[in-house]
């Protein structure tokens, strides 16, 4: 009987690196490939290019045009369960849209699994240097907040399974989440072609004490999102008002509470209106209940009638909130327009849709080689897709914001083209502005 | 207790339940009751599609879900393919009753009528057909968003999907061109004409579905559990004898104890062998199962590994 949550985790690497037959070895050797699937593997063209074995990578191939060319264009979900856990995979490309696959998959991700291609670097020094890739996959880790990483060091079986080998690819990673601040990561030896370390270590890697790869995603601990002890107050972006169905005078609001748990009895005030109310009852999926827990999908009545509409905010404080007009913000660019500083976007924050504007870029992530560049000189930085700036934003009305370290739901929002609808950057609040 | 009432209990199979030790299941019912109260707040005329099969019905239970202790705000859509199982008409209907559903069914004999589908002959599968009358039922409604049960796990194309899937005014789905789906932070703008599929079960599996429909003992049309029924073995697929699908030539028809794992249009769905009697049974079976849904049950998708990425960029569910 699975009692935990689902695990959400993204595999960060290319198609050559081994991703896509790391993720076939999990779902082949977890057994969540079904008969026919293994059969339409058999019938793909160049399927069974390595001597009757079957190409595992070929199960990730999505869409047509991906299995014609031999890319992997869009962001795919999997699935797969041990008696243990769910896993919902984020399977982000390595190449085409990079950045923009990657922030889609990690935004929701618990862990990072950074695969290694060990045939593609260079032994020979005793300090060797990763891809940058690797360092690109890292800094997008760092920035989405991700708590978790993996190191997979793949292809251990072209290096003989040499442990001296291994030890230097983890040197130069720790010099890396040094540099980004990352947290502490697990790397393990692996061959996904081989099956080595990806469910069970096998003898070619006797050396290495740790977990497989699945033993350690089934063993991590997901922490409540955010902690009680922060100071942080409860919060709910209001998704919907209905009446209820019998006490036609009875409104409920719903919506997802973050940052802290709410109980019946507990005063709320509602942003930006200001007004105060009891929460009187909370009504969850599974029924009525006394406290409502951080993610939970909730119902909740007041003690008596105040205005409440979508895009409200309930806070469970007492107290004034906290709201900015300006931040400084990550911004990872998705839109294939560059950004033009000045021009004004639709952002989405919480439950609400407001005009914003990206008054200036103030430096430029170097995703090569993982360093920030100033650009607040340059009278017109270039940001185009696939870009990660620092950059101020001016919002029209004051939200009530928060740092995206302290509370995801407050410190994420996102940018939409008022024209297209296209969405135009993930933004992560680092540091709000005073007015 | 009324007939109504007895009607669909009686294929709700009454199971001791356990509510405490699954919270995966809490998650998965939490992310979809959370994405339904989007399509509530954010849309002008949102709509679910309900076939009456077992995902829309877990569909329509997490939106009861989602607007209690509200009324359920849309209306629920029906795509009548003209070739159902009398068994899954009769559950709609009493079913509608039962919970005062606004009910809507587009006719896909209406849209032959008009002309706007043309059958290359009479016995065609109307499967691929759907779409128009899908198109056609969004557009004279106005629908600016349409909650489909579709899950990830149940095919490659399906994969890629969003959770808030844009539609142009054509109501193509271009997978090349899809919206970043960031946190639980949807773009859920919208220009004149175009709609959005919304997909609340998209991280669900085959097996979460039945262990929900377990828990929550979810009454679902009766032929999802064992029965016995006429059949004919063909190409390694058990094929429903009716009307629309006759022996041919030289086949034989054999009586067999079958369920349905997915119910969808007459002409295209196969039943499995087996003698699960209730939701329980059938997730032992699936948790045994060797065969994915649409493989072991599907006619439309065993032609060709892309059928369904060409039906879903035509606008199919």
């Amino acid at each position: 009987m699975i009692t935990n949550r689902p695990l959400r985790f993204i595999t960060c690497g290319s198609v050559d690196d081994g991703k896509s037959t790391l993720i076939g070895r999990l779902l082949f050797d977890s057994k969540a490939l079904m008969i026919d699937q293994l059969d339409a593997l058999g019938r793909a063209r160049g399927a069974q290019t390595r001597a009757g074995e079957l190409d595992l990578s070929l199960v990730t191939d999505g869409l047509e045009a991906e299995r014609e060319q031999g890319i992997t264009i869009d962001v795919a979900y999997r699935y797969f369960a041990t008696p243990n856990r769910k896993f919902i995979i984020a399977d982000a490309p390595g190449h085409e849209q990079y950045t923009r696959n990657m922030v889609t998959g990690a935004s929701k991700s618990d862990v990072a699994v950074i695969l290694i291609d060990v045939t593609k670097l260079d032994f020979t020094q005793s300090e060797i240097e990763l891809l940058p890739q690797t360092k690109r996959h890292s800094a997008i880790a760092g920035l989405l907040g991700i708590r978790h990483l993996i190191v997979a060091v793949n292809k251990m079986d072209a290096i003989a399974y040499d442990q001296a080998k291994f030890a230097q690819v983890v040197a130069a990673f720790e010099l890396i989440a040094h540099n980004l601040s990352l947290p502490a990561f697990t790397p393990i030896p692996i061959s996904a072609l081989k099956g080595d370390g990806v469910v069970l270590h096998t003898e070619n890697t006797a050396w290495y004490a740790g977990n497989s790869l699945l033993a350690a995603l089934e063993s991590i601990t997901l922490e409540p999102v955010t902690s009680e002890n922060t100071g942080q107050a409860a919060h709910l972006a209001v998704q919907y008002v209905t009446r209820d169905a019998v006490d036609d005078h009875q409104r409920w609001i719903a919506g997802e509470i973050a940052d802290r748990s709410l109980r019946v009895g507990d005063e709320v005030s509602v942003f930006p209106s200001g007004a105060k109310a009891l929460v009187s009852a909370i009504n969850t999926p599974r029924g009525a209940t006394t406290t409502a827990q951080v993610g939970e999908a909730v119902a909740i009545a007041l003690d008596r009638q105040i205005d409440v509409a979508r895009g409200d905010w309930l806070i469970g404080s007492s107290e004034a909130a906290a709201a900015s007009r300006r931040v400084v913000a990550t911004l990872a660019w998705l839109d294939n327009t560059p950004l033009v500083a000045g021009r004004r976007f639709l952002v989405r924050h919480g439950t609400s849709w407001s005009p914003a504007r990206v008054t200036r870029v103030e430096r430029q992530l170097n995703l090569d080689t993982a360093r920030w560049n100033d650009t607040a000189e340059q009278t017109e930085p270039r940001v185009c897709s696939n870009d990660i700036v620092e950059a101020t934003i001016e919002f029209a009305n004051a939200l009530p914001v928060a740092s995206y370290e302290k509370s995801v739901a407050r410190g994420a929002f996102v940018l939409v083209d008022p024209s297209t609808h296209a969405t135009a950057a993930a933004a992560m609040i680092r540091e709000m502005k005073k007015q | 207790m009324t007939a109504r009432d007895a009607f669909l209990d009686s294929v709700t199979p009454t199971t001791p339940t356990s509510r405490a030790s699954d919270t995966h299941l809490n998650w998965l019912e939490d992310e979809a009751v959370s994405i339904l109260r989007e399509v509530f707040g954010a849309f002008e005329r949102p709509a679910i599609l309900c076939s009456c099969g077992k995902d829309s019905l877990v569909v329509l239970h997490l939106a009861i879900k989602a607007s209690a202790p509200g009324k359920l705000p849309l209306p629920i859509v029906h795509i009548d393919t003209g070739h159902n199982f009398p068994e899954v008409i009769a559950f709609r209907e009493a079913l509608v009753a039962r919970h005062g559903l606004n009910l809507i069914v587009g006719h896909l004999d209406d849209s032959i009528r008009r002309g706007t589908i043309r059958l290359a002959h009479p016995l065609e599968s109307r499967n691929r057909h759907q779409t128009i009358t899908l198109l056609e039922t969004i557009e004279a409604n106005r629908f600016d968003a349409v909650v489909g049960g579709a899950r990830r796990d149940e095919e490659k194309a399906r994969a890629k999907e969003r959770v808030f899937s844009h539609r142009d005014s054509f109501g193509q789905w271009q997978p090349r061109a899809q919206r970043p789906e960031l946190w639980n932070l949807y773009n859920t703008q919208i220009a004149p004409n175009e709609h959005f599929r919304v997909f609340p079960i998209s991280n669900w599996t085959e097996l979460d579905i039945w262990n929900y429909i377990a828990r929550e003992n979810i009454a679902l049309p009766s032929i999802y559990y064992t029965h016995r029924r006429e059949v004919i073995e063909r190409n390694g697929l058990l094929v429903p004898v009716t009307d629309i699908t006759p022996p041919k030539d030289g086949e034989t028809v054999v009586t067999r104890d079958v369920r349905f794992r997915t119910v969808g249009d007459i002409s295209c769905t196969c039943p499995v062998a087996s003698t699960a009697s209730n939701a329980h049974d059938v997730v032992l079976e699936t948790i045994g199962a060797t065969n994915s849904e649409r493989g072991a049950t599907r006619m439309d998708d065993r032609a060709n590994d892309a059928a369904m990425e060409r039906r879903k960029k035509e606008g199919y569910f």
